[in-house]
């Protein structure tokens, strides 16, 4: 098809952030980086949390989903496995990632799959009144725990092969980011995993905070983000001194979770004509051959 | 092969095999269901074990018989047991027409354990094992020998069948056993169980092709037959083997098969697979459906096709993992949070499971809902022969979808639009103009984010209308027995055999039953309320506590007054037997009354 069909489908919604909430701009740089890459809209799969950023996938014309609360991982990986065709984004907050799914983030980068997880760490929860979350520092509220930093996570699964962390206030260099953090699953590389800090003006305005204490590690050129162990140093050194480091964290190779499970002698599941068993009667063949004895 | 009149033909047997986990009672079973069917038996078999890999009380059961038996029978002809603690664990199964092979490796047999008459072969299995073999892991294969000879085996079917076994284990563990059984089949000489001169006679007959599979193996191939192409799974007793079943086979059709970290991304990822189209199971126990509530809900409510295997097992918690149960059947009408359409599905053999599984599959897809297949572990695990599936009897009936001439044909696309059936034409990712959005949350036609009261009341009614739909399609019953029989029997999963082989014995006390299998549990169907009406009081066999099936049907409207609840919960497998004396006893108690209250009169 060359042209696109003028049938009318869903109009996508304007966003419900607070003015001024970075969401926004991660938005903006997300619309600007699909167009860059050339994904067609109806190549691209948005799957999103809940939380503040867990609407997003409204606000784009696409195919997107809204998953349940932790579970946008496991969701967008069946998506890419089902059909590895298609460009597959997953998006959601500090806390859907970190709290209640941070177990699906860990076997994420476990299993590598290439799919981008963008995470909008607001360091609390927006949507439900400023509640502490994962990310939170000690102090905020009656928080007395450090919070948990994804890029140290990330970094200690030897199968990780995309970290970056931008920042909504840098629009340029997200958009850097982002856009390859889209070459890495278009490319089939694996799991791109993007953090960007996009402050809450309501609840937790960190805007001002954050500008301070951000590290862009892309501007230092003593830094090597394909070297692991470096990586892990130079993070840790960075947060001990009271910053936080942005950019791109660390780039390795790992092969890809659906470069190992997805068949490729057969057609993609997805795409398979299933009108027809008997395509595969050689396989049911087998079985009962099998149990026959 | 000689014979003499005294040895009965063999027409229904059953071997049981017990000892401890890892004794090897399973691979005698399995190797007796592979001899017996190969001289044209049928066979049944069953397992029983802790939830453990070794130690344990740990017993197999195989049934082989000529015709049609679903389950395993209450009397036990042979019973080989390894060691004291099985004879004293199925002395209570045995008659002194019964013959128990028994290793007393430890000691003879404690005296008066066996009734008088009972016919006792004891060799030391354990200990020629291990004085001749240096390996108490062949003591079953030894026993072997003895077994086969008593149960009118040929000895080199024996040597095939072991080698068919174990060749794929490599040459050493084959000739390890094929050594231990000669030994075996020397030993039997000694003991005077010479070739032909066993305790019965098989009349063998030209085997129709049968093959040997569990309820767990026929879903996953049932189905893979039906265009199922992405499953993901948590291992689970006793739902496992639809993992490792499809682990084995989806990937060669193209399929996707992902062990997940926890049931929470099992379903998850199914839900995520299934947007793009593809047809999507996942399967689980009783635990693993507690933890996939909110996903189920979220497919109900965001119209996604899906099936979910819930393989039963005691409950609740972890409750006895290994044991049969059939007590999430309210979960599976009624879990999740909110009101949302389902369908349920009761197999009953593995045979049915096959057939069931490609019905669930189209289904799923048709109406855009979850669909369960409701399972148990005997269900799930037992072994059965049944015919070569048909292959001709799968139709793949595809669901409303909409491809890309078909979206640009049209002025507007709705993900979920309204429609006469309820049922949404629906775009898969990367179809031109198909752009949509998928939700849990209540929502417009579009997809997008809605609270109006008409739209969500409307949006709630074309869902549940789906089901209304669906009804007139939904897997029917199977009947047996004459329609105006007074007794009639209602039961699911594994009670279809033994409630079958019940009915033939009450026949013969003089009970006159009729019998619904319901393959439809939910929504419930119209055919199983009429059961009811026509028959003047029907048992209702629950395997759980509640009595899950006969609330169900009064909930649905049955006449209660017309239903015994039958219940059973101590995680022990029915036999027809238990149950015949249990509608005995019940009929007698009935008839008593109705006498009283005629005196009173």
């Amino acid at each position: 098809m060359t042209t696109p069909p003028s049938t009318k489908t869903f109009t996508p919604a304007r966003p419900i952030w607070c003015a001024g909430c970075g969401d926004f701009a991660v938005q903006g740089v997300l619309e600007k980086s699909l167009r860059n890459m050339g994904i067609l809209p109806h190549k691209l799969m948005l799957l999103a949390g809940i939380g503040c950023s867990g609407t997003i996938q409204n606000n784009l014309k696409c195919y997107g989903y809204h998953a349940l609360h932790g579970r946008v991982l496991p969701a967008t990986i069946g998506a890419k496995l089902a059909n590895p065709d298609l460009t597959v984004i997953a998006a959601g907050g500090d806390g859907d990632g970190f709290a209640i799914g941070a177990g699906h983030l860990v076997h994420t980068f476990k299993s590598n799959p290439s799919i981008m997880y963008i995470v909008m760490n607001n360091s609390n929860y927006g949507l439900t009144k400023g509640q502490v979350s994962p990310t939170s520092p000690i102090g905020y509220h009656d928080n007395a725990e450090l919070g948990l930093d994804s890029m140290l996570l990330g970094l200690s699964f030897l199968s990780s092969t995309f970290l970056a962390r931008g920042f909504s206030g840098n629009p340029e260099q997200l958009g850097r980011l982002m856009e390859a953090a889209i070459e890495h699953t278009e490319s089939g590389k694996g799991f791109a995993f993007l953090e960007v800090l996009s402050p809450c003006v309501t609840y937790y305005d960190t805007h001002r905070e954050w500008r301070a204490k951000v590290y862009n590690l892309d501007e230092d050129e003593s830094f090597d983000p394909t070297s692991r162990a470096a990586a892990f140093q130079k993070v840790i050194e960075l947060k001990e001194q009271g910053h936080i480091p942005i950019g791109r964290i660390f780039k390795g190779e790992h092969p890809s979770l659906e470069s190992i499970i997805v068949n490729k002698e057969e057609t993609l599941p997805a795409q398979q004509n299933i009108g027809h068993f008997n395509e595969h009667r050689k396989h049911y063949d087998q079985f009962i051959k099998a149990h026959l004895g | 092969m000689t014979s003499t009149n005294s040895q009965p033909v063999l027409e229904d047997i059953s071997v049981i095999v017990a000892g401890q986990g890892g004794d090897g009672s399973l691979t005698v079973i399995t190797m007796l269901a592979d001899l017996f069917r190969n001289v044209g038996l049928n066979v049944y078999t069953e397992r029983d074990v802790a939830s453990r890999i070794r130690g344990g009380h740990a017993a197999a059961t195989m049934r082989a018989f000529i015709g049609e038996k679903h389950c395993i029978g209450s009397h036990i002809d042979l019973l080989v047991a390894l060691d004291e603690e099985a004879v004293e664990k199925k002395v209570h199964q045995i008659s002194s027409n019964s013959i128990v092979v028994f290793d007393d490796s430890s000691g003879p047999l404690r005296s008066g354990l066996l009734l008088e008459g009972t016919k006792l072969y004891a060799a030391p299995f354990n200990r020629i094992a291990m004085r001749t073999m240096r390996r108490e892991l062949y003591k079953n294969s030894i026993a072997f020998g003895i077994v086969g000879r008593l149960l009118g085996l040929e000895d080199e079917a024996m040597r095939q069948t072991f080698t068919k076994r174990f060749e794929r284990r490599g040459q050493i563990i084959l000739d390890y056993n094929i050594e231990a059984l000669e030994l075996g089949l020397h030993l039997a000489d000694e003991m005077g169980i010479k070739r032909g001169e066993g305790k019965y006679r098989i009349e063998q007959t030209e085997p129709e092709e049968q093959i040997l599979v569990m309820g767990n193996e026929s879903i996953a191939f049932g189905f893979m037959a039906a265009g199922g192409r992405f499953f993901t799974g948590y291992p689970i007793t006793p739902s496992t083997e639809v993992l490792e079943t499809l682990q084995k086979w989806l990937p060669r059709c193209g399929g996707v098969v992902r062990q997940t970290e926890d049931e929470l991304a099992g379903i998850n990822m199914a839900i995520g697979a299934a947007l793009t189209g593809v047809r999507t199971m996942t399967a689980t126990s009783g635990p693993g459906i507690s933890l996939m509530q909110e996903g189920v809900g979220h497919a109900g409510s965001g119209e996604v096709p899906l099936v979910i295997v819930d393989c039963q097992r005691s409950g609740p918690s972890t409750g006895m993992p290994t044991k049969p149960e059939q007590s999430d059947l309210n979960i599976m009408v009624f879990g999740g949070h909110g009101d949302f359409p389902r369908i349920v599905l009761t197999p009953g053999h593995p045979d049915d499971c096959f057939y069931l599984a490609v019905d669930a599959t189209n289904l799923a897809d048709k109406y855009q809902c979850p669909v369960f297949i409701a399972m148990d572990q005997a269900l799930s695990q037992n072994i059965a022969s049944v015919k070569p599936f048909n292959l001709d009897k799968v139709k793949v009936v595809p669901g409303k979808r909409l491809t890309a001439e078909e979206v640009a044909a049209l002025d507007t696309y709705k993900r979920y639009s309204f429609s006469e059936d309820g049922i949404s034409a629906f775009a898969a990712p990367g179809t031109p103009g198909g752009m949509s959005l998928v939700t849990g949350n209540e929502h417009d036609e579009f997809g997008l984010v809605s609270t109006d009261p008409k739209n969500r009341v409307k949006m709630m009614d074309k869902r549940f209308h789906k089901i209304e739909e669906a009804k007139k399609e939904l897997p029917k019953g199977r009947h047996f027995g004459e329609p105006d029989a007074p007794i009639g029997f209602i039961g699911i999963g594994m009670m279809y055999g033994v409630i079958l082989d019940a009915r033939i014995e009450l026949e013969k006390r003089g009970y006159n039953t009729q019998y619904l299998q319901p393959r439809t549990l939910w929504p419930m169907l119209d055919e199983t309320l009429e059961f009811i009406d026509r028959c003047e009081r029907v048992y209702v066999i629950d395997l759980n506590a509640q009595g899950q099936i006969a609330h169900l049907l009064m909930h649905q409207g049955a006449d209660s007054s017309k239903i015994i609840s039958i219940r059973r919960y101590d995680g022990l497998p029915y036999r027809p037997g238990y149950l015949v004396n249990q509608i005995v006893e019940q009929e007698e108690k009935l008839n008593n009354d109705d006498k009283k209250e005629a005196k009173a009169q």
